[in-house]
């Protein structure tokens, strides 16, 4: 019982001592840590190692372009983008993130390879490519081709989010909050909402699944 | 007063039901339960609206400042999510520490039983089945990020009632889970191991199916009742041990862990327990999982092994003990199987668990010595599947059913209570429809009915069914049927 109590005091005199273990650390409020560990120990729990989310609940970051990345995390940080899934998860997590931490995690998810999803309804899919390549003209309703913006290749540009490969029911629901909430912050918001006005929640869904299934 | 009735309220929530009686202490009336849901749920309702941000939340929300569907599957605490694995696999240090790292919980409600249990009242003037409205327990956590590796989370529970004479009850040590954990990631593998310090086997648990922490419904409610195995809360607030676990890729887990008595520098972890059980020996505890998640949806399967050797409290002779004589060998397989679904707006969880518990005496004078009773057998299969939408409405259905064998009765009667104790021998089923609303992520309000639809054949020597009906005839199944209200918030 002795040796018992001797490790226990131990035991707690470790725990006292509070020290920081930085390579493996999932304190989020300790600018020390850096991007890559962050990114490892704990964006992982929720968006892969790889940056590639399983659960659609969660975008895929892999491959995202820098500036994008960095803008929706101080968009987060300061609430400025408060769609139901963003706020819960990621204003915690990201209330104590420093300009450098971002531009490391940046760094490290635009360095990763995203993996796109498999083709699961071709009809939807080939209706939202041709809204993706072209978009629509139909009478007083007017949809903006994606890829104007996006790339052909959808792999995006700075402040244009790479979204080939995406999670469809991520996308459809993004494309939802730009059309009918004032939840994404200003700078992409407003933009996307003149691209969404016009598209109806079938178009969406087709959208979303095709852009799901590019490289 | 009917047995049936004390197995309901005998201990405060859904736990062991006077399993400790035929562990040879009697705590049917005097223990605090250990709540583990309850655990979880604080735990789990780790944070409140996300308006409020980290300000009003309890501990693991402060910590994360995220909302407790993060952690919970569709904001039902306790049940975790795949990400509120990892939380709890990493030692509860992802966050930032918190400065009062303190939260409480409680459980206002109302429950009313069938006439075959219908509580006799005494003092204070009621009891915590008569439909009166009570503040049936509450619990205070403290815990959360240490270290960077060290983590914890330790409750205190205190009770309204004390079984069904409507006596106060006070408060004890309730589920405690002290870890270090890390976890390293290389090009193709990513490796979290850890270690446990816990007063419960299963306690440490990160799976819904797992016993600690599934079925469990709601502090107070009778809807989760503790079976008859050792693995299922036999030894909560009892025992103490160490875990190490590794967890790999996200698809294996394994995890090895040994078990004793929870008395001495230990004695912290089990106070206020209503009578300490001691463990002959070492007792070891293994569990194994392959897990697997792809899209919205996630299941595991796993399997458990406890070997408990506990003191009997009378041998055949009538010589009482505590921690010598004969003790009795509990050795528990376990199946268990759960399966998740999980995107907003839906949630759909599914959990599942057969417990096989062989039980067989050693040394003389043991209950059984003589083999003359046969070994012990008991049986637990225990589902729930539940659904939630936008993690504000819900519904959930249990099911349970307990078998045992009259060897195992006989084990009971040894243990200081009589064969008649509820569950005693024979077989029981009950489903548990519930509905429920969670108007904010920390408060969830509920209607739970337990439906008997199976109880022990009634026989003169039983005197869980001691009685009759109106009309003179035994008891249905049915008439033991019992209805919860309640208010359950945490903060």
């Amino acid at each position: 019982m002795k040796k018992i109590t001797l490790s226990l005091a131990l035991a707690l005199t470790a725990l006292a001592s509070g020290c920081a273990n930085l390579e493996h650390s999932r304190d989020v409020a300790n600018p020390a840590v850096t991007g890559k560990v962050m990114a490892e120990q704990t964006c992982s729990m929720c968006h892969g190692v790889d940056g590639n989310s399983i659960n659609p609940t969660f975008p895929k970051l892999a491959g995202q372009q820098k500036e994008y990345l960095s803008d929706e995390l101080k968009f987060f940080r300061s609430h400025n983008r408060s769609d139901p899934a963003g706020s819960e998860y990621m204003w915690g997590i990201s209330r104590h993130l420093t300009d450098q931490q971002i531009a490391q995690l940046a760094d490290y998810y635009a360095a990763q390879k995203r993996i796109p999803q498999p083709s699961t309804n071709v009809p939807l899919e080939e209706l939202g490519k041709n809204i993706f390549l072209n978009g629509i003209q139909d009478g007083a309703r007017t949809v903006p081709a994606c890829q104007t913006c996006h790339g052909a290749d959808a792999h995006g540009h700075g402040v244009f989010p790479y979204i080939a490969g995406q999670h469809a029911d991520y996308i459809r629901k993004q494309l939802d909050i730009f059309k009918e909430t004032e939840e994404r912050d200003e700078k992409v918001g407003e933009m996307m909402k003149n691209e969404t006005h016009d598209l109806s929640s079938e178009e969406m869904k087709a959208v979303a699944a095709y852009i799901a299934t590019m490289p | 007063m009917s047995v049936l009735h004390k197995k309901a309220t005998g201990s405060i929530g859904s736990q062991p039901r006077g399993r400790g009686s035929r562990l040879g202490f009697d705590r049917a009336d005097t223990q605090i339960t250990t709540m583990r849901w309850m655990t979880a749920g604080l735990l789990a309702a780790s944070s409140l609206a996300v308006s409020l941000d980290a300000s009003a939340t309890p501990i693991f929300a402060r910590q994360t400042g995220q909302n407790c569907m993060a952690c919970h599957a569709g904001g039902q605490f306790p049940e975790l999510t795949p990400y509120g694995r990892l939380f709890k696999l990493t030692g509860f240090t992802l966050g930032k520490r918190t400065p009062i790292p303190l939260a409480v919980m409680g459980v206002f409600g109302s429950t009313t039983v069938g006439p075959a249990q219908t509580p006799a009242p005494s003092s204070p003037g009621h009891t915590a089945t008569d439909g009166t409205p009570t503040f049936y327990t509450g619990s205070i956590f403290a815990g959360g990020k240490i270290t960077d590796n060290i983590g914890m989370l330790a409750q205190y529970t205190w009770g309204n009632y004390n079984g069904s004479n409507g006596a106060s009850f006070g408060g004890g040590s309730d589920n405690t889970d002290i870890r270090y954990a890390n976890r390293v990631i290389s090009n193709n593998n990513d490796i979290i191991y850890g270690v446990s310090l816990n007063n419960n086997p299963g306690v440490e648990d990160v799976w819904n199916s797992s016993q600690t922490w599934g079925y469990g419904v709601v502090p107070g409610s009778t809807g989760s009742p503790a079976g008859y195995t050792i693995l299922d809360g036999g030894l909560a607030a009892q025992a103490v041990g160490a875990d190490a676990y590794l967890y790999w890729n996200k698809a294996i887990y394994a995890e090895v862990g040994a078990y004793r008595t929870g008395n001495g520098v230990f004695s912290f972890l089990t106070q206020n327990n209503g009578g300490q059980a001691y463990l002959a020996n070492t007792s070891p505890y293994v569990r194994l999982a392959y897990t697997h998640e792809w899209g919205a949806q996630n299941i595991e399967v796993g399997y458990t092994f406890f070997d408990a050797d506990v003191f009997e409290g009378t041998d055949t002779l009538g010589n009482t003990y505590t921690n010598s004589g004969p003790y009795d060998e509990h050795r528990d397989n376990a199946f268990d199987f759960q399966y998740q679904y999980l995107l907003d707006p839906h949630t759909v969880t599914f959990e599942f668990s057969r417990i096989n518990e062989v039980i067989n005496p050693n040394g003389a004078g043991a209950v059984n010595f003589t083999g003359a009773l046969g070994q012990g057998q008991v049986n637990e299969t225990k589902a729930k599947v539940s659904y939630t939408y936008k993690a504000r409405y819900g519904a959930a259905l249990g099911y349970y059913n307990f078998s045992s064998n009259a060897a195992f009765a006989g084990y009971q009667a040894n243990a200081g209570t009589t064969a008649t104790d509820y569950f005693g021998d024979g077989t029981v089923t009950a489903f548990v429809p519930e509905i429920f609303f969670i108007p904010v992520q920390n408060v969830r309000i509920g209607l739970q009915y337990t439906m008997y639809t199976q109880i022990p054949t009634q026989t003169a020597a039983n005197q869980t069914f001691t009685g009759a009906n109106a009309n003179g005839q035994p008891w249905n199944s049915s008439d033991f049927n019992e209805a919860f209200l309640y208010v359950w918030a945490a903060y």
